[in-house]
């Protein structure tokens, strides 16, 4: 009896040196280059800004109609909802206490100054690899040309002790890769600048990188063949940004890709669903130079084996003669979308998107086609003017099963190859899309 | 920017932002005002006007993609406003207040010349154009009765 409490008493003190260096482990300061540095002299405010709109901090650290910066933007998780900080100067509710190397800590190793660990929502991952350069003209900017906001973030609801934070770093062991950019001495100098914009700041792979189970990214760089190869996300399907033809930017130029990331539209696509945020908070303020390299950088990943997508004339067909008897897809196609997209499928101009090989068209996922017909497009703005031409909703006016035909007609029109869409996907992302719906998406990670 | 657009057989200079939609460069630019702004958002059908033979609406058809094609609008579907359609129009006494009804001419046209003899429901398919008066029946009557003159 007494040796087996003695095994027992060791057992116990061993679990807790263990448990002891485990929450030591996940709650200590990691270091950074920016430890015992103080901030420079203020600098412009164009050197952070540009730093700041190409890692489109904006996008989730200000609701829709909050003051830029001061959070509180809602983001679901398995566990429950947690909200976007305010990242604001003010000292109290904001990062105005921030040392350059606290500011540092959070933005690229994801840990707050008290140690916390913030949830990956946060895509420090991606901000890893970010240049010292860009991480002391984001503090400059931060500290020194944002209004500070004094206003507090909702609390996150998720129950202790799940909310414990220091299990984060578990995750970053397994996923987080420590280290800046390091320029591939193999390629030239435009192709490591877009190497950078597109993997550290854009962080591009939040949405278009498929993810794990652990919702980790499954690629950071070219190096993998899942790294932007298309993603589903928030009830939108986010394209392959790799050479393929069809579900891919394989048929875009690269002068095409600086286009759709500058002016929102090209001849092969408009700026629609998640893009439209990153579209205008972020890409069309970067200069012509940076979308340049990205586009130079994008073109250069290779393709995966799939077919290549060619036009099929023979959809026109169907339109000239006689219809009351084609299927119901074609029919509402006539009505409803032949008017902007032509019977032909064909782009107009570059303001009215094709259908004819559109990306979302050839996915596996029609969560993008049914997404758009239900809610329609969002305002994109370039160079502070709205869009012109926009897809209208269709949530009042189309039913469940005539979005489903339509989404199911125009997946396999003039060579497109997305499958079939069912009146249950169409039911579901009709459901949680609506602001009223007790199961609505809530933005997951970016 | 300068686009050349061909609208009912004659090339047309235009001077416009390349999205301007169509119906404006027709309306404000051409001084062709027989097509109508309704919407906006092409859903009515008031602007219709045929590219390449098919009808569009061209309030959302921007002048960049009208280079190159055939335009007929309202004025051009015949030169002395006789065409049969015109015709039948008048003696059925079709419109009402003729808002919309340069662009169901269009619609109409556009469908006859796809089906020559449309049922009821070609009728409801392509020509899903609004008007407010509620000439609908007196539209459909005229579809049928221009079909059977064209036969003729």
């Amino acid at each position: 009896m007494k040796r087996r409490g003695r095994v027992l008493g060791h057992l116990l003190l061993l679990a807790l040196v263990v448990a002891g260096f485990a929450y030591w482990y996940g709650t200590r300061l990691p270091s950074s280059s920016f430890d015992g540095k103080v901030a420079g002299e203020p600098k412009p405010v164009e050197v952070g800004e540009y730093a700041a709109r190409v890692s489109d901090c904006v996008a989730c650290h200000t609701t829709e109609h909050g003051k830029p910066f001061a959070g509180g933007l809602e983001m679901g998780t398995p566990l429950g909802s947690i909200y976007a900080t305010n990242i604001t100067p003010d000292r109290e509710h904001g990062i105005g206490n921030y040392s350059l190397a606290d500011f540092d800590r959070a933005v690229r190793r994801g840990v707050a100054p008290d140690g916390r660990r913030l949830y990956p929502a946060m895509p420090y991952p991606s901000y890893a690899k970010l240049s010292d350069e860009d991480i002391a003209a984001m503090y400059d900017y931060f500290m020194n040309h944002v209004e500070p906001v004094a206003e507090a973030i909702p609390a996150s609801n998720i129950p202790w002790p799940l909310s414990a934070r220091w299990p984060i770093e578990y995750w970053n062991l397994l996923f987080y890769r420590e280290g800046t950019y390091q320029p591939d001495p193999t390629k030239d100098a435009k192709w490591n600048r877009g190497a950078y914009l597109v993997q550290a700041g854009g962080h591009c792979g939040s949405c278009h990188t498929p993810r794990g189970t652990a919702m980790q990214e499954l690629g950071l760089d070219e190096t993998d063949p899942a790294f932007l190869s298309g993603a589903l996300l928030d009830g939108w399907y986010a394209p392959a940004l790799r050479g393929e033809s069809g579900n891919g930017i394989g048929r875009w130029t690269e002068d095409e890709i600086v286009s759709f990331l500058k002016t929102g539209r090209n001849k092969h696509a408009v700026v629609f669903g998640s893009m439209m945020e990153a579209f205008n908070n972020s890409t069309t303020f970067m200069t012509d130079d940076d979308l340049s390299a990205m586009a130079h950088y994008m073109k250069s990943l290779p393709r995966d084996p799939e077919p290549v997508w060619e036009y099929d004339d023979s959809t026109q067909a169907i339109f000239a003669g006689g219809m009351s008897a084609a299927e119901p897809g074609a029919q509402l196609y006539l009505q409803k979308c032949s008017h902007c997209h032509g019977r032909d499928g064909k782009a107009r101009g570059s303001f009215v998107p094709p259908l004819a090989g559109s990306s979302s068209l050839l996915a596996d996922t029609p969560a993008s086609v049914i997404n758009i017909i239900v809610n329609g497009a969002g305002r994109v703005v370039a160079n502070g003017v709205p869009d012109s031409y926009r897809m209208p909703p269709y949530r009042v006016t189309l039913k469940d099963q005539d979005i489903a035909d339509l989404a199911t007609f125009v997946r396999k029109s003039w060579g497109n190859t997305g499958g079939a869409v069912t009146v249950e996907e169409v039911r579901d992302l009709r459901d949680r899309t609506n602001p009223f719906s007790d199961r609505v998406i809530l933005l997951q990670m970016r | 920017m300068a686009f050349t657009l061909n609208i009912n057989g004659t090339d047309m200079e235009v001077e416009a932002a390349p999205e301007t939609p169509l119906l404006w460069a027709l309306r404000d630019h051409l001084g062709l005002t027989g097509t109508k702004f309704g919407c906006g958002i092409a859903q009515c059908g008031a602007c219709t006007v045929h590219v390449d033979g098919v009808a569009m609406r061209s309030c959302q058809f921007p002048v960049e993609a009208a280079v190159g094609s055939q335009i007929t609008t309202v004025e051009g579907l015949d030169q002395d406003g006789q065409h049969v359609l015109q015709k039948v129009w008048t003696e059925m006494n079709v419109p009402q207040c003729g808002y919309c009804q340069s662009g169901m001419l269009m619609a109409v046209a556009s469908l006859l010349n796809d089906i020559p003899e449309p049922t009821d429901a070609d009728i409801d398919l392509y020509v899903d154009n609004i008007c407010r008066c509620g000439t609908y029946p007196r539209v459909r009557a005229a579809i049928h009765k221009a079909a059977e003159l064209m036969k003729a």
